[in-house]
């Protein structure tokens, strides 16, 4: 059935960047918060937009990712019409298919799914984004401005805005120039990697430049560029609420800190829930030993030491005597007795045994040396280790080194 | 075919609930944080493979009904079976207006549902139950024993006044059926549990119908007594029956003794309830929380001790809670301080408000009021 606007969702990047966070699972599928998974924030702003049919591009390590999202259930995406669809590569006639070569190869490879719905206007969102944003305000902006394309921008500090993709904009907010991580920024106005197009334009953009044999088939390399030398109507739309892109260990961490403070990333503000997929847990119980200070726990958690300023994932233990400083523990995360986390990304299931320690304060070492200390998901620490600042181990407690 | 089919009876015996049930059944009643009664019994129904269950409904059940929905949270929204609601309209006569008068009258109200059951076996169970059993041995047992009606019941008789006891032989057939009884030593505690067979069950609706005969404990269990092998399972693990406001303070407060909570919350045998989206509870610099079961979207910004948090509770900085079980969505502003409070849904407590109940007799707040 025809559909106004449908949404593509970016999901099969590897996110090399978040290393053994990533070593079993798609970017997409990584906890965050407390209780959700990134891709709960993309999949949510959609279903509180109005957006009903989502194609979700998997490709790397699908598996924890297709099942989570199951039947779309959770985000309200379970529908007889629409819904949310998984959309990995697939083979065609004489063996021709091909993983996604790019960005914009991932929309060209499923040119048949979107044109099943046959939509006015398409809106291609990415898997490693935490913010909460209304999609509708952004398509009605596209429709107001009759543009071909419209991208989602946040003002940027000067200083740091040769980091980002940048829009040049005129008076009127039309893009006049895209420069990729600028040495000289001509404005401060960064891209989200949030865009509208117009469905009857980007399948023309596509089907050319799938059709060129140099393009690298994305869609800040060669979609965007072509269309503004091109000459379509292209515009920007600011963003003012939260946005940040988690796709390396600090920014991560970062957004996990950002969500505590409840600043501009409040998650109990209900008037925009985020929704997640949760297994059936009894709420938290903190003991009387416990001390619970500016942090969140989350429904399974069991607390009897000391836990600050983090985050505390569903299923979280800290035992008696145990400390917990400045760190994000994932679904299923053991601190035992007398251990002690500081300034850590603790993935999935890690135990940290009885007297070790994980991480430490910036003042602890020499300022050079000091990081995020991470442990891949299902990493066990031996009673009374010392895994020191800015180390990251894997499941085999073998140390990874970031590049 | 093989296998169980669940049978729920949801209604208030007596008014001892007080405030909690004056807008909603007892299996509704909000109990450990974020479930609601009828929430263990449909678990342990739920994970011991039942498919089909059937709940009869009576009195004020538009809470429940909410709750329940399609059955969805319980894996219950099938194609085939799943979850049934079983309204009094089709009851003969004056329809669900009456007061219940016992299983036998209630069940003789859905016949016809009986009839259309699938399962060879159906276990009967009342919602005022607190508990995580694994059925499927309590259906094992009674294959294996040959019994006619196998009863649940427990060893301790520590329990609310006005239940059923039973008096047991040396081979665990029940041989006595007992009413109420003011000195239970040696007897066993019926959990209001019975697995029997669709056949069996049909026959006595069938007899007790043309009979006028109501109640499941006279009609059945004390009248056949006899002529039927009536035998027990007994359960000795957790399990508590909510009849009173005391029994409801009481049992929510042992939440916080962790082998109890093991018990109740057992891994393999998850409790489901409906989802909320709330995100994680957050606690402030400036709160504090310890001896707590803390349901998700919680702030606390002031001293919670001892207490019961439902989801969406929030605790303005300054103020104090201790011994209390707070509702969803409760909100107590600056440093109000309350003690043995239990705080229905959606209670606002003002600024600076002191409010004090007793072990024995909790202050109740009804649901929505403010304070």
């Amino acid at each position: 059935m025809k559909k106004e606007c449908i949404a593509m969702l970016l999901a099969g990047g590897q996110g090399s960047r978040l290393y053994v966070l990533t070593s079993d699972v798609a970017k997409p599928a990584v906890p965050f918060g407390g209780k959700y998974r990134i891709i709960d924030f993309p999949l949510s702003n959609c279903t509180n937009s109005g957006i009903d049919t989502v194609g979700v591009l998997t490709q790397y390590k699908p598996l924890e990712l297709n099942s989570y999202i199951g039947s779309g259930q959770p985000w309200d995406l379970d529908r007889l019409d629409g819904g949310v669809h998984i959309l990995p590569p697939y083979m065609v006639e004489g063996d021709k298919g091909s993983w996604f070569k790019g960005t914009a190869n991932a929309i060209y490879q499923n040119i048949g799914f979107v044109d099943m719905y046959d939509p006015e206007y398409v809106v291609i969102l990415s898997g490693d984004h935490i913010y909460k944003m209304n999609y509708a305000k952004m398509v009605e902006a596209h429709k107001k401005a009759g543009a071909a394309c419209t991208i989602s921008v946040l003002e940027v500090p000067w200083a740091e805005a040769s980091r980002f993709g940048i829009m040049a904009v005129d008076g009127e907010d039309n893009i006049v120039e895209f420069q990729e991580k600028p040495k000289e920024p001509k404005s401060n106005l960064a891209s989200m990697g949030i865009y509208v197009f117009t469905w009857k334009k980007l399948r023309e953009y596509l089907v050319s430049d799938e059709a060129d044999p140099a393009s690298s088939n994305d869609f800040g390399k060669n979609i965007i560029p072509n269309m503004l030398n091109a000459g379509e109507k292209m515009v920007a739309y600011r963003f003012d609420g939260y946005w940040k892109d988690v796709g390396t260990l600090e920014s991560l961490w970062d957004a996990n800190m950002d969500m505590l403070s409840r600043g501009d990333l409040d998650l109990l503000e209900d008037s925009w829930p985020i929704y997640a997929r949760l297994p059936a847990e009894p709420p938290a119980f903190i003991g009387k030993s416990a001390l619970v200070d500016h942090s969140v726990v989350t429904q399974g958690c069991e607390i009897s030491g000391k836990v600050m300023n983090s985050v505390l994932s569903h299923g979280a233990r800290v035992e008696e005597g145990a400390e917990v400083q400045y760190s994000v523990l994932m679904p299923g995360v053991t601190v035992k007795r007398g251990a002690v986390v500081r300034y850590a990304i603790l993935g999935e299931n890690c135990q940290v045994a009885a007297g070790a320690s994980v991480g430490g304060s910036p003042e602890s070492c020499d300022p050079d040396a000091w990081g995020i200390t991470v442990l891949g998901p299902g990493t066990n620490i031996e009673p009374g280790e010392v895994v020191a600042p800015k180390t990251m181990l894997n499941r085999d407690h073998k140390e990874v080194h970031t590049k | 075919m093989k296998g169980l089919h669940g049978i729920i009876f949801s209604y208030e015996k007596h008014n001892s609930l007080r405030e909690l049930t004056a807008n909603r059944m007892p299996a509704s009643v909000p109990f450990a944080g974020r479930y609601r009664i009828i929430d263990f019994v449909l678990s342990s129904m739920v994970n011991a493979g039942i498919t089909d269950v059937g709940v009869v409904l009576h009195g004020n059940y538009q809470s429940l009904l909410d709750h329940l929905g399609s059955g969805k949270d319980w894996d219950l929204s099938r194609k085939h079976g799943g979850l049934r609601l079983l309204p009094p309209f089709s009851y003969e006569e004056t329809g669900g207006v009456r007061a219940f008068r016992g299983k036998m009258e209630a069940l003789a109200g859905v016949r016809s549902y009986l009839e259309g059951v699938r399962q060879s076996h159906v276990v009967l169970a009342d919602s005022d139950l607190i508990v995580n059993i694994p059925l499927q041995e309590v259906y094992q047992a009674h294959l294996d024993s040959g019994a006619d009606i196998t009863a649940v019941c427990t060893s301790s008789v520590d329990g609310p006044d006005d239940v059923t006891y039973f008096r047991l032989d040396g081979e665990g057939r029940i041989t006595e059926t007992l009413y109420p009884l003011n000195d239970p030593t040696g007897c066993y505690r019926s959990l209001e549990m019975y697995i029997l067979s669709k056949d069996l069950l049909l026959e006595l609706v069938d007899e007790c119908m043309s009979h006028d005969l109501c109640s499941f404990r006279g009609a059945v269990l004390q009248a056949k007594a006899g002529t039927l092998n009536i035998r027990s399972f007994v359960w000795d693990g957790y399990a508590a029956q909510i009849h009173t406001l005391k029994d409801y303070y009481v049992r929510s407060m042992e939440l916080l003794d962790p082998t109890i909570r093991r018990e109740i919350f057992h891994p393999q045998r998850p409790i489901h309830t409906k989802e909320r989206n709330d995100a994680s509870t957050y606690v402030d610099p400036n709160g504090t929380c310890c001896n707590c079961l803390v349901a998700d979207g919680c702030t606390i910004e002031g001293t919670v001790e001892n207490s019961i948090l439902f989801r969406g509770v929030s605790v303005e900085k300054g103020a104090e809670i201790k011994n209390c079980i707070l509702m969803q969505d409760t909100a107590v502003h600056r440093d109000a301080v309350l003690h043995q409070v239990v705080a229905d849904k959606n209670v606002e407590i003002m600024a600076s408000r002191t409010l004090m109940g007793h072990e024995g007799y909790p202050m109740v707040i009804s649901k929505g009021s403010k304070v």
